[in-house]
């Protein structure tokens, strides 16, 4: 099973890869950085942690892993044969 | 060395270097293991993906004399630069006559295909659909990895080919997570266009468009690309980068890129009336690019190599400072690592120690270093004080204009080394041009070897 989604075409995601990336809230300090370069939408903000709202459109570019002052972001690659993929890349 | 162990070599990743690296070690006998994470070799690969001419140049022998699946030679660079919505200058100095060749585009699926069929050839094993999770440590020295079907995979040397990303070398304790301000995130557009207006609007030129930052269609200069336009054969290849930071702030990078974007798709008249009828939307994508990891001393400094393992292309940062490439270095990087590998199986050594001439390689390589030093593009951002525009053409032209040939500049090393090999090798510079004439020759007709279908 693949998804695929209007606002990026041309890119399917296979279902299965899980929560590859993860915040421990203990350690956000809530400074947005991963809202602020995440093309994909991914976050969301509660109170004043971030969390993980979907990976839906995630393309594993880790921008919101590197950007994170605390290193409260985990990434690690899905499994695989799971997640985006491209011909077009 | 025991006995029970799976393989000689594990290559990590079957991007542009890992193949390579690959090929070198199944050629001379290794039992070589290839993990590839997708589906299809290169499908996880987001690039707007030009190889300049001196990789082919100093590829390995098998891309050399191959029919890699490529799209257009490119032989010019259009510069333009805007000022209130519109072109108002153009730097069109940066040229080559046939058949000699700038760069090269291609899709990376084919490629990465392409490469990965060349090294099965050789005699490796590829495993598609395996992410290498962990690895196997064993009195401090790498002895394989462990994929995510929990399968441990023993090998005597690992060879990171994992991308920007990669994990692996941070859990080897060897590497650290790269700064932010080394970092652009960058979109990618594909657009199908009709192959007759390619021809018409492009040809065999690339396009790049430089302003200042108060007309929003860029990232503000040295902080990101320009916007290009990659052409290939039936297609064009659209692209934008902004860093993650920007004098020591994090920007909101999404909204921007999306912003600049939707400004010059609707104010430059050369996109929207002379592109914008004549193209379909086909593909979105992004990703990150560690474009300024070479100037950065600490990243400089951080291993590529440790006992059991060595670490090439973009996941030990060989990224080139001013074009973004990453696959010139891939490829020399993987087959210096191969080349070292082998030794080291035959040796009975995979130690540090002996891995240390891998590292040694790599620093003496001229064309790796010179890339990795380039500060032409950082150097786009002197034009910002006093929104100088001058200083803006002026830098420009060392880029992408005709201040490229310098010797001082990556491609008047390239240059020198041609000039000097083939002083030692005449017949060396007709095999170069018949390389470049096949390979012009099948962007005309879309030839390339037969590739493997990986579903």
């Amino acid at each position: 099973m693949s998804m695929t989604y209007q606002e990026f075409p041309g890119v399917e995601w296979i279902e299965g890869a899980g929560d590859f990336i993860t915040v421990d809230e203990k350690l956000c300090d809530g400074c947005g950085n991963c809202i602020r370069v995440c093309l994909a939408k991914c976050y969301k903000m509660t109170g004043k942690k971030a969390h993980v709202d979907n990976l839906e459109r995630c393309m594993e570019c880790g921008a919101c892993w590197y950007s994170c002052p605390p290193d409260a972001i985990q990434f690690s690659w899905p499994p695989g044969g799971t997640g985006f993929r491209t011909l077009w890349g | 060395m025991s006995m029970n162990e799976d393989y000689d070599v594990i290559v990590v990743g079957a991007g542009f270097g890992g193949p390579v690296a690959a090929h070198k070690c199944a050629s001379a006998g290794l039992r070589t293991l290839m993990l590839e994470r997708s589906v299809t070799p290169g499908d996880k690969v987001v690039s707007g993906l030009a190889i300049p001419f001196y990789a082919f140049l100093y590829a390995p022998e098998f891309i050399r004399d191959g029919n890699p699946p490529l799209e257009r030679p490119i032989r010019q660079v259009v510069n333009n630069f805007i000022r209130d919505g519109e072109i108002y200058a153009k730097d069109t100095s940066l040229w080559i006559p046939p058949p000699l060749v700038l760069t090269y585009t291609a899709y990376c699926v084919p490629l990465c295909v392409w490469l990965a069929d060349r090294a099965v050839e050789a005699g490796t094993e590829l495993r598609t659909r395996t992410t290498a999770v962990d690895l196997v440590m064993e009195d401090g020295k790498v002895a394989g990895v462990v994929t995510d079907k929990g399968d441990t995979i023993r090998a005597k040397v690992v060879i990171d080919a994992a991308g920007t990303q990669d994990g692996l070398a941070l859990k080897a304790g060897l590497r650290k997570k790269l700064p932010t301000d080394t970092l652009e995130l960058y979109m990618l557009w594909d657009y199908e266009m009709a192959r007759e207006d390619v021809e018409r609007e492009f040809g065999n030129k690339v396009e790049f468009f430089c302003a200042m930052p108060d007309e929003r269609i860029v990232a503000p200069l040295g902080f990101g690309s320009t916007f290009y336009i990659f052409v290939y054969r039936d297609s064009i290849h659209p692209g934008l980068g902004q860093f993650i930071v920007t004098e020591d702030k994090v920007e909101n990078v999404a909204r921007h890129l999306e912003d600049y974007f939707e400004r010059f798709t609707t104010t430059v008249s050369r996109w929207r009336d002379d592109i914008a009828p004549k193209v379909t939307l086909r593909a979105k994508m992004f990703d990150v690019c560690p474009i300024y990891a070479g100037l950065d001393r600490n990243v400089r400094e951080m291993p590529i190599h440790g006992d059991g393992m060595m670490i090439i292309g973009d996941a030990a940062a060989m990224e080139s400072a001013a074009f973004g490439d990453g696959v010139p270095n891939a490829w020399f990087s993987a087959a210096i690592a191969g080349d070292v590998a082998v030794e080291a199986v035959k040796a009975g050594d995979t130690s540090a120690g002996f891995l240390q001439r891998y590292d040694e390689r790599v620093k003496a390589h001229n064309l790796i270093g010179a890339s990795l030093s380039d500060t032409r593009r950082y150097d786009m951002r002197w034009a910002l004080p006093g929104n100088d525009e001058r200083e803006m053409r002026r830098r420009a032209h060392e880029l992408f204009g005709r201040g490229v040939w310098r010797w001082r500049h990556i491609t008047g090393q390239v240059v020198r080394e041609a000039m000097q090999a083939m002083s030692r090798d005449p017949g060396g510079a007709l095999k170069w041009l018949k390389m470049f004439n096949r390979f012009n020759r099948n962007c005309e007709t879309g030839f390339s070897d037969t590739l493997s279908k990986y579903e």
